[in-house]
């Protein structure tokens, strides 16, 4: 595996805090930044539960900060996403994955597989849109795992109670 | 003429009927459609035919097939001894067998390899094909044979899915966008929001994703659309899932249709349940043309129910580069048919874009 340098460390660090934010906050704990020239330009996590929207994943909130920045200096959209660094904690999920292949975004680094949803774990993306970015994952895996378990062992506030109810009856 | 095709309409049966009817066809996982994949087994003859039953027994107990299960062990005289495997020749077979203590005099012994169904059919055109290659067992599964020969739906609902699509049209075109959406819940047969494609403002703004958010402004969320509050309609369902200028327009348009979601209740607490909606689960989604690849993503987290679509898209996730809809390992599926309004939906495309 690669190894990450000091900065891109502090820079994977940096999701994890906004990770540990989600899951105070009862999302699912998955943090994100966007780099633009060694600068960080967005952060984001997850926020499906506060927006009743399954799509606001944390990549999607960060690429609606990215966009907003580029409207207001009157920047062009997709020439800055091609020199954005995507940090996150877990594997970009398909439609994620779906999301940053399209804007060419110049790589992603990730921490741990994500075997509910990912983009090349559970299918492979790339493998029909071949993108130009460069994707790679494995860092703090455990970590970015153990947090995502944490999660999924409480309850998610927003769901209907009554399937679960349902199971346990069947087991 | 024309009496003559009355007629023969008349005498045809009623899924027959529908299939010529239905302007859509169904999006369906190749476990489907693909031909059933073969493998070889070898196959021996029983000497006596009244003994078949206990030689059988005999056999199941010494040399079990767990992965061949769904297929008979016997063809009239034909027995089928095993599946074969790399270096496993025809001399070795009885050789495996009376190793197991199975009584060879039993058996002719003039082993063949035949080509058999290496899973189990999914459907009656799969089973009628493997069967002839060697016994299988089938249950047929009325839904699925339904959705799979396109007989699902009766003319009344054929009729509400064009209806739908058609406002989907219109949407596209009042926002001069080259994609619009619907999306309904069928349990009220009511319109809960819109989406058009606004991509010229978040690259994201694709009009699936724009739809979504929208549902989710009904149940007081939503990220892009900020939260219109609890605006109820008259007859007491939220109609904030469409920008005012839409409904005003649809509405003015259609005056048989409703518009609105059920009343969302916020629970007040995670120990409360809700008996609102939930997401887009239960929910069915129009659209002019095939959604991408993240938008088919996103209509799985979401939990819709069923996507039409109208044209294909070189891009598309239902269909045309893959199908997102029937991966394995995801945990929510949903029905896609494609095709619906097709010429009026990809002239969207083509004036617009």
């Amino acid at each position: 595996m690669v190894e990450l340098t000091d900065t891109q460390k502090d820079f994977m660090n940096t999701a994890f805090k906004l990770a540990y934010e989600a899951l105070e906050l009862q999302e699912v704990p998955v943090g994100c930044i966007f780099v633009h020239s060694s600068e960080i330009v967005a952060t984001g996590c997850n926020t499906v539960n506060e927006t009743r929207n399954a799509t606001r994943h944390a990549e999607l909130n960060c690429i609606d900060i990215v966009n907003d920045i580029c409207k207001s200096r009157g920047q062009d959209v997709r020439d800055f996403f091609a020199g954005i660094e995507v940090y996150v904690t877990v594997e970009p999920c398909i439609m994620c994955a779906a999301a940053l292949y399209d804007l060419n975004v110049k790589s992603i680094i990730y921490g741990c597989k994500n075997d509910r949803f990912g983009g090349s774990t559970v299918f492979d993306v790339a493998s029909v849109l071949h993108p130009i970015t460069q994707s790679v994952g494995g860092f703090r895996a455990e970590e970015a795992m153990s947090l995502l378990k944490t999660f999924y062992k409480g309850t998610n506030p927003s769901a209907p109670p009554h399937k679960v109810k349902l199971k346990n009856k069947d087991k | 003429m024309h009496s003559w095709i009355n007629l023969s309409a008349k005498n045809m049966s009623d899924s027959k009927r529908r299939k010529l009817q239905t302007p859509f066809y169904p999006v369906l996982s190749p476990e489907f459609t693909d031909e059933t994949p073969l493998t070889q087994v070898y196959v021996d003859t029983i000497k006596n035919i009244k003994l078949i039953s206990k030689v059988l027994v005999e056999l199941n107990s010494v040399l079990p097939i767990s992965e061949l299960c769904h297929l008979k062990r016997a063809r009239g005289r034909d027995i089928l001894v095993c599946q074969c495997s790399g270096d496993l020749q025809s001399e070795d077979v009885h050789q495996i067998l009376k190793e197991k203590k199975f009584d060879v005099s039993q058996l002719e012994g003039n082993i063949k390899k035949i080509l058999v169904a290496e899973i189990a059919p999914k459907t009656k055109k799969q089973y009628q094909t493997v069967n002839k290659l060697w016994p299988c067992n089938f249950h047929s599964d009325k839904y699925i044979e339904q959705l799979h020969d396109n007989s699902l739906f009766g003319a009344s609902e054929i009729n509400d899915h064009i209806k739908y699509m058609h406002i989907a049209v219109d949407i596209a075109k009042f926002y001069n966008s080259h994609s619009g959406v619907t999306v309904i819940d069928p349990s009220i047969n009511s319109i809960v929001a819109v989406g058009f494609d606004t991509q010229h403002n978040n690259p994201c703004q694709h009009a699936v994703m724009v739809a979504i958010d929208h549902v989710a402004v009904t149940q007081n969320g939503g990220a892009w659309n900020p939260t219109r509050g609890d605006t109820v309609a008259c007859n007491n369902k939220i109609v904030s899932g469409l920008p005012s200028e839409a409904l005003k327009f649809l509405q003015e348009k259609y005056t048989c249709i409703e518009f609105g979601a059920k009343k969302f209740k916020a629970k007040p607490d995670a120990e409360t349940p809700s008996d609102g909606p939930y997401l887009c689960t239960g929910y069915v989604l129009y659209v002019t043309r095939e959604p991408c690849i993240m938008c088919s993503m996103a209509l799985v987290h979401s939990r819709i129910k069923r996507v039409f679509f109208g044209a294909k898209n070189n891009s598309g996730g239902l269909g045309s580069l893959c199908q997102i809809h029937t991966v394995k390992h995801l945990n929510h599926h949903y029905e896609v048919f494609g095709g619906l309004l097709e010429h009026e939906c990809s002239s969207l495309v083509t004036v617009c874009s």
